[in-house]
């Protein structure tokens, strides 16, 4: 039986020393803790509806995402290799407490088959492990990929790789100094095999004495360090990633503007963000947190087209500002403006994130402040804002008139208590002429399937593009032009032909108190068909879908417009699909974008046809519109339709 | 009808001026703004060397009263609407401005919205003053020259400081019978290169939309449209041009336009003859390319 | 230094012509209105002299009471005061006087600036026969204004380019646009204070109107059938364009 503080003199002082190592430990994350509380205020506490939440905590994402770092392995080498070291690293700890145990109340750990299958070889097969993970992450750090080094790296990562592998490594030179001097234990099979290369006639008692001594010193110091270097990922990534609201999508939620209207004056909050200060304390939590893996970087169509915006570079600078304590200073100033506007809000950044920072609601927030406070806006994007706030609607220039798109049709004027769908047509289906076709289409389909629906007399916007060009001012009073107008005729349901739309009626108006049942064009075509409304002829032809970014990653909608396009021919998937879509490029404002450089259309457009696909197909007019674009640079052919489109196409008539 | 032209020594316009001088009666009288000889064989004919507009409404007034002028014919210009209304105020004249269609029976016509509807005037006995629009109305010859009096100017209250005549290279605008013109879709100022060179091909002159000048790719005086130079060229080549109703309204009376937009849906092509649906950046180099061939 | 702009609200002069109707000869009631096109260029002009000499900057129309909102743009771009005189005419003569009556209510204005022309309407006449009712010089197409020693010193552009003029006088301005008036966008505070500023409504006065008779609006047709070049070989399609430029005896 092995006896612990064996061939130690006062073994108990490495206790004795632990208890100014974790005064050290706690103090490094308290100031860890003091910075974050700069922030504003912003946790909602209390059980949420949609998922079980204690306090500011989502449980299951605790045990997921959290503990189990489940997100980490969507990339599997480096996941893997996390999961070595981190669990390596969790058995040694364990191993060591119970030593600790041991000692002090008697645990009884170095007995029978536990001190066989857990002590002696679990530990060992851990040590090796973690060493394994070390080593890989070692060769990474050597030799990163594009996203870890791309704008910048984040240092400090070998002192802390280096520090690990020599807290394992003099722990198996202890292990094989003890086996040498008295004698090997059955499961050590790694303590077994180095004692072997320990030559017999040496001082081994003395130099385990010392390595004994170094081990326990380097430990104890590395659990000091913990909070002053990228280690501190270790308590900061979990609670980071339980505190995220796990919905998808990075949730901007809709400002109250009554507080602004009481009183002019000085105490105004601030809109959007200016200073680092004006961010919530989990903005700051996330900043952070951030490792700058670069995961983001590589997904984020502004970044991969070489524009000024990487959401990495975007974190990256708010936590050298957070380091260096600069609450009061603008980070835009650094960041720029034309990154903060190169951001299509696409949320791809947010689902690469392995632990669950919100990249694109900072990017908004400094966005909102931008246009909101300092009225700075590209100039493209200014005058759609403009024609949004004076004709509510944000097409300036275009040759189309409000009724253009009806033409020929007969279309129901929603009809109190009579209609049961609003067929919610939306800016760009009503101003831009390609885009009128799908809702032409649509009207066709709904009259097919006999659907009870109405247009609205007078076409309106949802106010979404006002959102997301960052003014939430115009989209509040948009918004609540439009919930007075669907309480006055009394509506209910609505059919949206853009998910930009839906995800507003759905995620914001709720909030502003316009409670309705949404559902986007495609899930109700995807739902006629399953229930036999509407008979489509089904060809050899093959379509690509791409998901738009709002339907997908925002609300994961991915089956309806699959099981639609599949009624009609077969279905390719390109490389990039379903939450892992890659942007058209248009969201964020960035349809009313000066295009230079790659155009992120034109890669989407590329990868659509790459598949070799007959049709491309997607959900959303602004997809729709920025891909066809795109198309053009390829072929002359017209390729890319909304599913209404080719689903009206392909009706069977009689 | 006694009237009164009042323009700079410009033959073109002032033969315009004349033209419509004639539909309202026989040959009206001019006074000139400039130096320089007078083009034109007129009854009587005043010339002024003040070219500030804005100092001469005093003796106009008073020379317009004293000869009885009824009508008042400017160009629709910078001299023209500076001088317009406040002569208008001045005679208690009614004022029409931008006249684009003028009838013996002394109907007038002027675009209003943009040019998207036209009114139409019936002019009264007594003083009125009428501003034309460019490019309308087909100048009339000028033979021979007159000798003029001349009008003097008392306390002008606005100083000349300096003058900048922007040398459009090759053919003015408005005398162009091809034109090529630029919009926001050139992307940047450079860009405007490869249609210079268009015109230099083809002896024309180089236009812009109004985006194209607000951008700061080109100057203002390039801009064609109802508020910069209105034309009416044989041929109007329109590069990446959108079409806005009002560059459409400075452009009806070009006889051919040939539209090149990579937006198939531009508003341009539907007033073009003739639509290239292409990113200029690929066709106009192979035009120009065939346009040196045939050279 | 007191500067006033004058802005009309007009219909929506972006409506395309497709869409275009008149009711009793005016644009069709339906349509968005807002300031005019180069009144806000004319706004934008007063407010970056406010900000350059520290004027004070007066907003006055000439309109429906329902206007007020949409004028108050012109607040939250900058604008200190908004004076409104209610009335429904479209003639010049009456147009000035109304304003003129507000000028001189207003008092000790030094500089009126107008965009060059009302976006409905395309005259570009009134602010010149304002200039004369107030006894004011008038300067069109001004595309930039300096003060300097009770003198300013303007920018004028033209057809063959531009001048720099130099005048004393108290004067009406008509403001054309460039890179440098571009609109600015009224950030969100501006746009709810703007809300709060109180709005002087003046009764509007009867004044004789133009002796000129309109006898009928009319939009005009627009046909243009174009024809589509094939785009197959852009080398064969330079060649067909120029045929057919010259068989049709374009060129």
């Amino acid at each position: 039986m092995r006896v612990p503080y064996w061939n130690v003199d006062y073994g108990f002082l490495i206790d004795v020393l632990a208890v100014p190592v974790f005064a050290i430990f706690f103090s490094g994350l308290y100031s860890h803790y003091r910075k974050i509380r700069k922030g504003k205020e912003q946790l909602k506490l209390g059980w949420g509806k949609a998922n079980v939440k204690k306090g500011p905590v989502f449980l299951k994402e605790v045990f997921t995402k959290s503990i189990l770092g489940t997100r980490i392995y969507r990339k599997f080498y480096t996941g893997l290799a996390h999961g070595l070291v981190f669990s390596g690293m969790a058995i040694l700890t364990l191993g060591t407490i119970l030593v600790f145990a041991n000692v002090t109340i008697k645990l009884p750990v170095f007995r029978g088959a536990f001190n066989h299958w857990f002590m002696s070889f679990g530990l060992d097969l851990a040590g090796i492990s973690a060493l394994a993970g070390l080593l890989f992450f070692f060769l990474r750090r050597l030799f990163p990929p594009d996203r870890l080094v791309t704008p910048k790296e984040r240092t400090g990562f070998f002192p802390m790789i280096g520090l690990l592998a020599l807290i394992i490594i003099t722990g198996f030179l202890l292990e094989s100094l003890r086996i040498r001097a008295s004698g090997p234990e059955p499961a050590s099979f790694v303590g077994n095999f180095v004692a072997g290369f320990i030559p017999a006639n040496g001082p081994i008692l003395s130099y385990h004495r010392y390595v004994w001594w170094f081990h326990g010193f380097i430990a104890l110091g590395f659990i000091a360090y913990i909070p002053f270097s990228p280690m501190v990922h270790m308590v900061l990534a979990p609670v980071n990633t339980a505190l995220a609201d796990p919905r998808p999508g990075p949730k901007m939620g809709v400002i109250d503007f009554s507080s602004f209207d009481d009183e002019e004056g000085e105490d105004m909050p601030p809109m959007g963000v200016a200073k680092l200060g004006d961010f919530s304390r989990k903005r700051l939590l996330d900043f952070d947190t951030c490792l700058w893996c670069g995961r983001c970087h590589e997904v984020c169509p502004a970044a991969q087209t070489q524009r000024p915006l990487s959401p990495k570079m975007v974190v990256a600078t708010l936590a050298e500002f957070l380091a260096a304590n600069r609450f009061t200073d603008e980070p835009v100033d650094v960041i720029g403006i034309d990154a903060i506007f190169n951001c299509t809000t696409c949320a791809a950044c947010m689902e690469a994130c392995p632990i669950s920072i919100n990249q694109p609601k900072a990017i908004m927030q400094i966005r909102q402040n931008l246009v909101m406070e300092r009225s700075e806006l590209p100039e493209l994007m200014s005058k759609a804002y403009n024609s949004l706030e004076q004709r509510r609607h944000p097409f300036f220039g275009t040759g189309a008139g409000p009724k253009d798109w009806q033409k020929g049709l007969d279309i129901p004027i929603f009809a109190p208590g009579k209609t049961e769908y609003l067929l919610w047509v939306g800016c760009a289906a009503t101003y831009d002429e390609r885009a009128q076709k799908i809702a032409r289409a649509m009207v066709k389909i709904l009259s097919a399937a006999t659907v009870s629906f109405g247009i609205l007399a007078k076409p309106r916007c949802t106010g979404d593009p006002a959102k997301q060009m960052g003014n939430e001012f115009l989209f509040t009073e948009i918004a609540r032009e439009n919930i007075e107008e669907f309480d006055s005729l009394g509506i209910k349901k609505l059919i949206t032909l853009c998910p930009h739309c839906f995800n507003s009626f759905t995620r914001h108006y709720p909030e502003l108190g316009g409670h309705y049942e949404v559902i986007p064009h495609s899930v109700l075509i995807s739902d006629l068909i399953a229930a036999n409304r509407l008979a489509l002829n089904k060809s050899s032809e093959s379509f690509c879908f791409h998901d738009p970014c709002y339907l997908a990653r925002r609300n994961h909608i991915e089956q309806p417009p699959r099981r639609a396009l599949e009624a009609m021919g077969t279905l390719i998937e390109m490389p990039r699909t379903k939450r892992e879509s890659f942007c058209c490029g248009g969201g964020g404002g960035n349809y009313w974008s000066e295009s230079s450089g790659i155009r992120i259309n034109q890669v989407r457009a590329r990868e659509a046809l790459d598949t070799s696909s007959s049709l491309i197909a997607t959900a959303c007019p602004f997809c729709l519109l920025m891909l066809t674009d795109g198309v053009k640079k390829f072929t002359e052919d017209k390729k890319v339709f909304d599913i209404a489109e080719l689903v009206e196409a392909r009706l069977k008539l009689g | 009808m006694k009237t009164l032209i009042i323009e700079k020594i410009e033959p073109k316009i002032i033969g315009e001026l004349v033209t419509v001088g004639r539909i309202l009666g026989e040959t009206p009288d001019l006074l000139a703004i400039g130096q320089g000889e007078i083009p034109g064989t007129f009854n009587r004919a005043f010339q002024c060397r003040e070219t500030i507009a804005a100092n001469l409404v005093d003796s106009l007034a008073e020379l317009i009263q004293k000869n009885a002028y009824q009508v008042i014919l400017l160009s629709a210009t910078t001299l023209g609407s500076e001088i317009a209304g406040r002569l208008g105020a001045r005679l208690k004249a009614p004022v029409l401005s931008e006249v684009i269609e003028v009838k013996p029976d002394m109907t007038v016509k002027r675009p209003v919205y943009g040019g998207k509807a036209v009114a139409e005037y019936k002019i009264p006995e007594g003083h009125v003053i009428l501003t034309i629009r460019r490019k309308y109305f087909e100048p009339a010859l000028l033979e021979g020259t007159s000798a003029a009096e001349a009008l003097t100017i008392e306390n002008p209250s606005i100083t000349l400081l300096s003058e900048d005549q922007i040398q459009t290279q090759g053919v003015r605008l408005e005398d162009a019978e091809i034109i090529v013109s630029g919009g926001r879709g050139m992307g940047d100022s450079g860009n405007f290169e490869i249609l210079r060179e268009m015109a230099g091909l083809l002896n024309a002159a180089v236009g812009a939309s109004r985006g194209a000048v607000d951008e700061g790719w080109v100057p203002q005086t390039m801009q064609v449209g109802q508020t910069g130079n209105i034309v009416a060229p044989a041929v109007y080549f329109a590069v990446g041009i959108s079409g806005a109703s009002q560059h459409l309204a400075g452009i009806a009376n070009a006889k051919c336009v040939v539209a090149v937009n990579k937006d198939e849906e531009a508003n341009i092509f539907k007033r073009a003859r003739f639509g290239i649906v292409s990113d200029y950046r690929n066709f106009i180099p192979v035009l120009i390319r065939a346009l040196r061939e045939e050279q | 230094m007191h500067i006033a702009v004058l802005a009309k609200v007009v219909p929506d002069y972006e409506v395309p012509a497709r869409d275009f109707e008149l009711a009793g000869n005016r644009a069709h009631s339906r349509y968005t209105r807002m300031i005019g096109l180069y009144d806000e260029n004319a706004v934008e002009t007063g407010i970056q002299l406010k900000e350059k000499y520290g004027a004070k900057l007066s907003i006055v129309s000439y309109g429906h009471g329902d206007d007020v909102p949409i004028l108050r743009k012109a607040i939250a771009m900058g604008g200190d005061t908004l004076h409104l005189v209610l009335g429904d005419s479209d003639d010049p003569y009456v147009i000035a006087a109304n304003l003129e009556m507000a000028l001189e209510q207003i008092k000790d204005v030094d500089l009126v600036l107008a965009g060059q022309q009302s976006a409905d309407q395309d005259r570009g006449i009134v602010h010149g026969i304002l200039s004369e009712m107030l006894g004011y010089t008038f300067l069109a197409q001004i595309s930039r204004i300096e003060f300097d020693q009770d003198r300013w010193t303007v920018h004028q552009n033209h057809e063959n380019g531009s001048r720099v003029l130099q005048f004393s006088r108290k004067a009406v301005l008509s403001i054309t646009s460039s890179h440098e008036n571009v609109p600015r966008i009224p950030v969100v505070r501006a746009i709810m204070a703007a809300k709060k500023k109180p709005v002087e409504k003046l009764q509007g006065i009867d004044a004789a109107p133009m002796k000129a008779e309109e006898i009928k609006v009319e939009i005009p047709k627009l046909e243009s059938i174009c024809e589509f070049l094939p785009l197959d070989d852009l080398q064969q399609t330079a060649k067909i364009l120029l045929a057919r430029l010259r068989e049709e005896r374009y060129l």
